[in-house]
C-alpha cells in the first residue's frame, strides 16, 4: 500500500515536471481550462440558453465533439492490436502511450456528454441501483456502459503496467493480457454502441444506414493513428522517449487504408443518398449543397472532403508516408478533415431538417466554444500530464525507492523533456 | 454553504420534517449533484424548491404515499412562486379508456388558435426569450401544374437529356409544409393546413430511447414525462418522428397572471429549464372527462377525441365511417393520432 | 340576457328603450380582451367574466379576439330540449347555445317580432320569385347577396312566411333559430347524420360517455347567407390566423421556405 502511495505521488511530481515550454503549454491549456469553467458555470446557471441549441437543433456541437472522440479513444487499439496480437515490438514499447491517450479521450467524452445534458445535477438518476437505468432497451444505457468500462479498462490495465515497472516486479501476465484482449474487444464495442446509438433512429433518416458503424470505426481508425503520430512523434523530439521508425510506419499504414475504406464508404453513402434523391436525402443535401440559400455548412463539408482526399492520396505514395517530417502534416489534415466530416458533418444534417422538413441553421455560441474548447484543453492537459509521467516511468527515470521515499526526478531530465 | 442551507430550511417550512430528512439521507448518495444544484439555482425565487423534491423517486415508482407527498410539495411551491392557490392532481389512468385523436384535414383552416389554447391551457413557457409550442400546423401548398412548366426543368438539368419533368409545383407534398405562414386570413385559396402535436404512439420511440425512463406510456395511451426524472439528454427529442418533443432552454417564462393554476403532476405543471416536455392530451381535463384544451377551441371542428375503447365514443365513429391514415404509418411507431377527410 | 328573449313579451318595453338610445354594435370594434367570438365573427360572440370556480370563462386572442380557451364550457347554455334527433346523446346531458340572443343583439328580433312580424301583420308574397327586399336591407347585412344553394332558394325557403322570428321545417311548421339543424338537415342530409354522430361540428365539454355536452349548431360556424364565401365555395368564412412561431433561433426570416415553393425557376436542387 506504501508502495501505492509512493507510485501516485511520484507519478503526479514526474508529470508535472518540465521546462518553460512544457509550463507554457500547461498555463495556455490552463486558459481553456478556466473558459470552461466559466462556460459550464453559466451554462448550469441559465440553461442551456447560452447555447445556440434550439428546438429544431437539438444536438450540435457538443454531441459532434462527443462522436468523434469517441473515435479517437477507441483508435488507441490501432496501437494495442498490433503490439498484442501481431506481437510488433516497436509498438508493444509504447503501447502504454496509446492507453494514456484513450484515457484522455474517454474522459473528454465524458465531459462533452455532461455539457450537452440539461440536468447535469441529476446525472445519478442514471447510474444502476440509485437511479433507473433502462437497460438494454436505451442505446444511451450502452454507451454508458462501455465508455465507462473502456476508461476502467485503461485506466486498469494501463496503471497497472506502469505501477509494475515502477516497482519494478513482474507483471502478472494472464492478469494483465486479459484486460488488453478485452480492451481491444472493447474499444471496437465503444464506437459501434456510439454509431448505434445515432443510427437507430428513423426519424433521423441522414444517420438511419446500416453502414454507420463501420463507417464510424474507419474513420475513427484514420483520426485516432493520425492523431497518435503526432503525439508520438512530439513525445520522440520531447523526451528521451525512444521510439522506432517502424512504428511509424504502421501507424500511417492504418491511417491510409482506413481513410481509404472511410472514403469508399463515404462515396457509396452519397450515391445511394442523391442517385434516387429521396426527401430522405434532404440532410444530405442541405450538407453538400445547402438548400435556397441556407449553405453555412457547404463550405466545412468541401473543406473536410479534400482534406480528407488530399492527405489519403500523400498517403498513398510511400516516399511521401515514409517521411516523417511530413507526415505530420498530412496526419493534421486528416484529422481535421475527419474532425469536421464525423464531427459537425455528421450531427447537423442528421437533425437538419427536422422530421417534419423545417430548415434552420445553427452555429454556435461563444459559450459553447468555449466549453468544447475548454474540454479539449483538459484532454491535452491530462494527456500531456500523463505522457509524461508515464515515459518516466517506462524509460526507469522514476522507480521505487524503498528507503529513499521521495525521489525527485532530476533536473537535467526536467530540461530535456518538454 | 451552511448559511445557505439553513435559510433552505427556512424557507421550506412548510415542507415536512418528513420529508427534509429523507432529502438529508440521501445527501451522501448525490451530494456532488447538489453541489450543482446549488449553482444552477441562483435566482432566490427558485430557492424554495426542497431538497426532498431533488430527491425524490421517478415518479412511476413511487407508492401512492410518496406521490401525495410529491405533489403536496409542488402545490406549497407553485402557489409560493405564483401568489395563487395552484392545485396538483395525480389522477391515474381511467379503467377501460385507452385514447384517442382524430383531426379532419379537411376542415382545418389553419388559423393556429389550438396552437394558442394549447399555451394558455398547457402553462408553456411563452415569449421572444423562449417560445414552446406543442401544436406546430403546417402550410401544405395545393399545388399546381402549368404548360410552361411543362417541357423545361426537367433532371438532370444541363446534361441535354431530359429525364421527367418539372410541370408542378408542390402539390401538397406531405412533409414539406410552410412553417411561419402569415397571411391576413386563412384559410388561403392555394393551400392547406396540417397540424402536427404528440401522436401518443403505441409503440414510442422516444420512450424506448429515455436512458431513465423518465417518459412512459401510462396504461390510457398517453406518454408522459416526469420533468423531476428528466435529465435533459434529448434522446428523445432524436429519435420522435413527429418532432413534438420540446426542450426547456431556458428557466420557463411563465407570467403570473397566465398562469392555469389546476394543474397535473405528468401534464401541465410548471416546468423547470432543462427538461422536456410534449403534449399529454391536456391530461389534467381527460382524465376528469374534460375535453382537450385543443379541441374545444378548433372554431371548425376539425378536431375529434375520446376513448378507443368504447365502440360509441367520436373516434371510434370515425375510425368505422371516415377514410383515416396515419402519420409515418412505415415506422411502426403505431400513433393513436389519426387523420381524416370528409 | 338569457331570459330576455324568452319573455320578451314583458320586458319588450325595455328593449323598445335599448334600440332608441343604444346603436347596434353588430360587429363592432371589440374592446380589448372583453368580448370575443367563437366561431362566426359577429355572431357567436361572448363576453369574459370570472366565473364561480374562480376562472374567467374564456381567455380571447389579444391578436384575433376569438375565444382561445375555455374555462366554462357551458356558461349560457340551455339544455338541448326536444330536439327531435336520434342521436344516441339521450345518455347524457346535451345543452346548445341558444342562437336568438346572438340574432337579436341589435334586439331585432324583439322589435321586430312584435311590431311586425308576429304572424298577423307581414304581407304575403304572391310567389317564391326572389326580389329585392323592400325594407331592412341595412339590418339584414346578407339580404342582397344571397349565397345559398346558386339561386334555388330563396328566403322563404328556410324563413317562416309570417312569423319572420321562426324558421320552418319540411312541413311549414315553425323552428326555432336555436334549432337551425332541423332546417338544415332537410338538404344536408348526410352532413347531418355526420353531426349527429359527432364527426361534423363541434361539442365541447366533457368527453367521456355520460358527460355533459355542448353542441354547437350548425349557424354558429356558417353563415346561411353566404355558404358559399366567394370563389372559394367553402362553408367556414376566413380568419386572421393566430400569430405565427418564433423563428429558430438564429434565423432572421423564413425565406427558405417560401423559395421552395416558388416559381420553377428558382428552384435548385430538388
Amino acid at each position: 500500500m506504501m508502495r501505492f502511495t509512493q507510485f501516485v505521488v511520484d507519478f503526479l511530481r514526474a508529470g508535472f515536471t518540465g521546462g518553460i515550454l512544457y509550463w507554457c503549454w500547461m498555463l495556455f491549456l490552463a486558459f481553456f481550462i478556466m473558459l470552461w469553467g466559466y462556460g459550464e458555470y453559466v451554462q448550469i446557471a441559465n440553461g442551456m440558453i447560452v447555447t445556440n441549441l434550439n428546438d429544431q437543433v437539438s444536438w450540435g456541437f457538443y454531441l459532434a465533439n462527443f462522436v468523434f472522440m469517441v473515435g479517437v479513444a477507441a483508435a488507441a487499439v490501432t496501437v494495442v492490436f498490433p503490439a498484442y496480437v501481431y506481437k510488433h515490438k516497436e509498438l508493444h514499447r509504447i503501447v502504454i502511450l496509446g492507453e494514456m491517450l484513450a484515457i484522455a479521450a474517454v474522459v473528454m467524452c465524458l465531459l462533452f456528454v455532461i455539457a450537452h445534458m440539461g440536468r447535469p445535477d441529476r446525472l445519478w438518476h442514471i447510474l444502476p441501483v440509485i437511479g433507473i437505468f433502462n437497460w438494454p432497451h436505451a442505446m444511451l444505457t450502452w454507451d454508458v456502459i462501455v465508455l465507462s468500462g473502456y476508461l476502467l479498462l485503461n485506466i486498469i490495465g494501463g496503471f497497472y503496467y506502469l505501477y509494475k515497472k515502477y516497482a519494478g516486479t513482474e507483471v502478472n501476465k494472464t492478469f494483465y493480457l486479459t484486460i488488453v484482449y478485452i480492451a481491444i474487444v472493447w474499444a471496437l464495442s465503444i464506437h459501434t454502441v456510439t454509431a448505434f446509438l445515432i443510427n437507430t433512429m428513423p426519424a433521423r433518416p441522414m444517420w438511419f444506414h446500416s453502414v454507420m458503424p463501420i463507417k464510424f470505426i474507419t474513420t475513427a481508425f484514420a483520426a485516432g493513428p493520425s492523431l497518435i503520430i503526432i503525439v508520438f512523434l512530439l513525445v520522440r523530439r520531447f523526451t528521451p522517449m525512444k521510439i522506432a521508425d517502424e512504428a511509424f510506419h504502421l501507424l500511417s499504414q492504418i491511417v491510409v487504408w482506413c481513410l481509404g475504406i472511410a472514403l469508399f464508404l463515404t462515396m457509396s453513402e452519397i450515391v445511394t443518398e442523391l442517385y434516387p434523391a429521396t426527401e430522405h436525402s434532404l440532410g444530405l443535401q442541405y450538407l453538400m449543397f445547402g438548400h435556397n440559400g441556407l449553405n453555412s455548412l457547404v463550405p466545412y463539408f468541401w473543406t473536410a472532403l479534400t482534406l480528407m482526399v488530399v492527405s489519403f492520396v500523400l498517403l498513398l505514395i510511400p516516399r511521401l508516408r515514409k517521411n516523417l517530417t511530413l507526415l505530420p502534416f498530412i496526419c493534421a489534415a486528416a484529422f481535421i478533415g475527419i474532425w469536421i466530416e464525423k464531427g459537425m458533418g455528421l450531427m447537423l444534417p442528421g437533425v437538419i431538417p427536422t422530421p417534419i422538413g423545417e430548415f434552420a441553421e445553427y452555429t454556435p455560441s461563444h459559450i459553447e466554444l468555449m466549453v468544447v474548447g475548454g474540454v479539449w484543453a483538459i484532454g491535452f492537459f491530462l494527456l500531456t500530464f500523463m505522457l509524461k509521467g508515464a515515459v518516466a516511468v517506462l524509460l526507469g527515470e522514476v522507480s521505487y525507492q524503498p528507503r529513499a521515499g521521495k525521489q525527485p526526478v532530476s533536473s537535467e531530465q526536467g530540461e530535456a523533456t518538454i | 454553504m451552511p448559511n445557505q442551507e439553513k435559510s433552505k430550511e427556512k424557507d421550506s417550512k412548510l415542507t415536512t420534517r418528513r420529508d427534509f430528512l429523507r432529502g438529508a439521507g440521501n445527501y451522501t448518495v448525490a451530494s456532488l449533484s447538489g453541489a450543482a444544484m446549488l449553482l444552477s439555482n441562483p435566482k432566490p425565487a427558485k430557492a424554495n424548491v426542497t431538497w426532498a423534491e431533488h430527491f425524490q423517486k421517478n415518479y412511476r415508482l413511487m407508492t401512492e404515499e410518496e406521490k401525495q407527498e410529491a405533489i403536496e410539495r409542488l402545490e406549497t411551491r407553485y402557489s409560493e412562486e405564483y401568489g395563487q392557490k395552484v392545485t396538483v392532481d395525480g389522477t391515474p389512468s381511467i379503467d377501460g379508456v385507452l385514447f384517442g385523436y382524430a383531426l379532419n384535414i379537411q376542415k382545418c383552416i389553419g388559423c393556429r388558435r389550438c396552437v394558442k389554447a394549447c399555451v394558455a391551457e398547457n402553462n408553456q413557457s411563452r415569449g421572444d426569450e423562449q417560445q414552446i409550442e406543442w401544436i406546430r400546423v403546417l402550410r401544405m401548398e395545393k399545388g399546381n401544374f402549368s404548360a410552361e412548366d411543362r417541357d423545361q426543368h426537367g433532371y438532370p438539368e444541363s446534361f441535354g437529356v431530359q429525364v421527367g419533368g418539372n410541370a408542378y409545383k408542390p402539390a401538397g407534398v406531405v412533409l414539406e409544409g410552410q412553417h411561419y405562414y402569415e397571411p391576413d386570413q386563412v384559410p388561403e385559396k392555394d393551400a392547406f393546413y396540417f397540424p402536427m402535436q404528440c401522436m401518443q404512439c403505441e409503440k414510442p420511440p422516444c420512450v424506448k430511447v429515455c436512458p431513465v425512463r423518465t417518459t412512459y406510456r401510462d396504461p390510457d395511451g398517453i406518454v408522459v414525462v416526469d420533468y423531476n426524472w428528466c435529465i435533459g439528454c434529448r434522446m428523445c427529442i432524436g429519435a420522435c418522428p413527429y418532432w413534438a418533443r420540446r426542450f426547456n432552454w431556458g428557466e420557463p417564462n411563465l407570467p403570473k397572471e397566465e398562469l392555469n393554476p389546476h394543474t397535473h403532476y405528468l401534464g401541465n405543471r410548471p416546468r423547470m429549464k432543462g427538461v422536456v416536455e410534449k403534449c399529454t392530451y391536456c391530461v389534467q381535463r381527460t382524465r376528469k372527462g374534460r375535453w382537450t384544451a385543443c379541441v374545444e377551441v378548433c372554431p371548425v371542428g376539425a378536431r375529434k377525441f375520446g376513448n378507443l375503447l368504447d365502440p360509441n365514443s367520436e373516434i371510434r365513429k370515425v375510425l368505422a365511417k371516415k377514410k383515416v391514415f396515419r402519420l409515418r404509418a412505415d415506422l411502426n411507431t403505431y400513433p393513436k393520432f389519426f387523420y381524416f377527410m370528409d | 340576457m338569457m331570459t330576455s328573449y324568452r319573455n320578451y313579451l314583458s320586458i319588450m318595453g325595455l328593449c323598445l328603450l335599448a334600440i332608441l338610445s343604444i346603436k347596434p354594435a353588430l360587429g363592432a370594434e371589440l374592446p380589448q380582451n372583453s368580448e370575443c367570438f367563437e366561431s362566426r365573427d359577429g355572431m357567436s360572440q361572448v363576453n369574459v367574466h370570472d366565473t364561480a370556480t374562480g376562472v374567467v370563462n374564456v381567455k380571447c386572442s389579444p391578436d384575433t379576439g376569438g375565444v382561445l380557451w375555455w374555462g366554462d364550457p357551458f356558461e349560457g347554455t340551455i339544455p338541448m330540449g326536444d330536439m327531435e334527433v336520434e342521436a344516441d346523446y339521450w345518455h347524457e346531458e346535451a345543452v346548445v347555445k341558444p342562437r336568438e340572443p346572438q340574432i337579436d343583439r341589435n334586439k331585432m328580433l324583439t322589435i321586430c317580432g312584435m311590431a311586425c312580424h308576429n304572424g298577423v301583420y307581414v304581407p304575403i308574397p304572391y310567389n317564391k320569385d326572389p326580389r329585392p327586399l323592400k325594407m331592412h336591407l341595412d339590418i339584414i347585412p346578407d339580404a342582397m347577396n344571397l349565397k345559398h344553394g346558386k339561386g334555388s332558394v330563396w328566403c322563404l325557403d328556410c324563413h317562416h312566411l309570417v312569423d319572420r322570428t321562426k324558421l320552418i321545417d319540411n312541413f311549414g311548421y315553425s323552428v326555432s333559430f336555436n334549432q337551425p339543424q332541423k332546417l338544415c338537415g332537410k338538404c344536408h342530409g348526410q352532413v347531418y347524420r355526420s353531426w349527429r354522430d359527432g364527426i361534423h361540428g363541434k361539442r365541447i365539454g366533457m368527453w367521456d360517455k355520460g358527460g355533459k355536452k355542448r353542441w354547437w349548431v350548425c349557424t354558429e360556424c356558417h353563415n346561411p347567407h353566404d355558404v358559399e364565401q366567394g370563389d372559394r365555395n367553402s362553408g367556414y368564412a376566413q380568419l386572421a390566423p393566430e400569430p405565427a412561431p418564433n423563428l429558430p433561433k438564429g434565423m432572421t426570416n423564413a425565406d427558405h421556405e417560401r423559395m421552395h415553393h416558388g416559381p420553377s425557376k428558382s428552384e435548385s436542387l430538388h
